[in-house]
């Protein structure tokens, strides 16, 4: 028995086997709460990550590796993977997002059709609920896709 | 003359058993501080285990300055040896092999009250970790003993190159882990992600503060 092994087990056990099984407890909570009208997003959020500990350590190690241990400069090189992926990657992703949500917003969702009005909201929420495994599938699914990188 | 020696002799020999009590105290200050090195008990504990494997070598600096210290563990009288053999066993069979144990099943049990009282259950699931690992753990403090005059320093900068090599990085999984839970809950999450990162860097941080100076 090493103290080694043990952390070792212990953060497997939490990042492999925990957390995406807490992943479909956020989900729910997220359908209850956006039925509720409370804010729901970062709770739904929570849940997808709980199913990328692996990925966001590896991400952090990604950047944290990309010059040798006894670098001095790694820090600096580490902060500045980091800026460059937020900058070329994250933000045009972000960019398709608000393109979408303008075209959206265009089109009347938002304040013709608002999804946070009343007999919508109950409705979605409802068709959430009975598909919450289909919901955790799919982002399952989208953490999975998400090994291969954005091609 | 001959009973100092022999008591010196005796207390030599009993170092290691002391290094072990002190990992012992080290694991329940671990539970105790909530922090590793915050307030330093759990720092001060592993010192004084690093100093009782290290004593001969520690000791071994008095011949430098012309003051001769007779270093070798054992010898003395059967009733001495038989205190020694007392001690050593009694830490061995009930401290480590027995105490901790148990002492590492209450501190699982403190966790689950931690988690009742709003606490962070993490400390004390590693200090019971930390109280099951004793012997591993002081045979690993033994394996960086290099047995010249510079062992102390040897076995900690071991202990440092370990602890930066090994156990952070597994640790920057649990700070994600405990990013990922804040952020569900609302807390702060950004600065233990930066930890995460940081974990991963000691070593270039421990490079940049020397290429500083």
């Amino acid at each position: 028995m090493t103290f080694l092994n043990g952390i070792t087990n212990l953060t497997n056990w939490m990042g492999n086997v925990i957390m995406p099984t807490v992943a479909g407890l956020f989900f729910a909570l997220a359908v209850i709460r956006y039925a509720r009208g409370y804010p729901h997003q970062y709770i739904a959020w929570s849940g997808l990550m709980c199913l990328m500990i692996s990925g966001l350590l590896r991400g952090i190690e990604k950047f944290a590796s990309q010059a040798a241990w006894n670098n001095p400069d790694l820090i600096w090189i580490t902060l500045l993977g980091l800026v460059n992926w937020t900058c070329d990657v994250f933000m045009p992703v972000y960019a398709v997002l608000q393109v979408l949500q303008g075209v959206l917003a265009f089109g009347g969702v938002g304040h013709r059709i608002y999804h946070g009005m009343p007999w919508i909201r109950h409705f979605a929420a409802a068709g959430m609920a009975l598909a919450l495994s289909g919901l955790v599938r799919l982002a399952e699914f989208f953490v999975r896709r998400g090994v291969g990188g954005i091609s | 003359m001959q009973l100092i020696n022999d008591g010196i002799g005796v207390l030599l020999g009993l170092a290691p058993v002391a290094a072990l009590v002190a990992l012992v105290l080290a694991g329940m200050a671990l539970r105790n501080q909530s922090s590793l090195l915050q307030n330093s008990r759990f720092g001060l504990w592993m010192f004084w285990a690093v100093v009782m494997l290290t004593l001969p070598q520690i000791l071994s600096w008095f011949s430098g300055f012309g003051v001769p210290v007779p270093v070798s563990a054992g010898g003395g009288t059967a009733l001495l040896n038989l205190f020694k053999v007392d001690v050593t066993n009694f830490v061995n069979q009930f401290v480590v092999g027995y105490f901790a144990p148990v002492m590492a099943a209450w501190l699982v049990l403190r966790g689950v009250i931690d988690v009742a009282e709003g606490r962070n259950p993490l400390y004390s699931i590693l200090g019971a970790m930390f109280l099951l690992s004793i012997a591993s753990t002081q045979a690993l403090l033994q394996g960086w003993n290099s047995g010249t005059k510079f062992a102390t320093a040897d076995v900690l900068a071991g202990l440092w190159t370990y602890t930066v090599s090994r156990i952070l990085p597994v640790a920057a999984g649990l700070a994600i882990i405990g990013a990922v839970l804040n952020f569900a809950f609302g807390k702060p999450a950004m600065r233990l992600i930066c930890c995460g990162a940081a974990f991963l860097t000691v070593s270039a941080l421990w490079r940049l503060v020397l290429s500083m100076m």
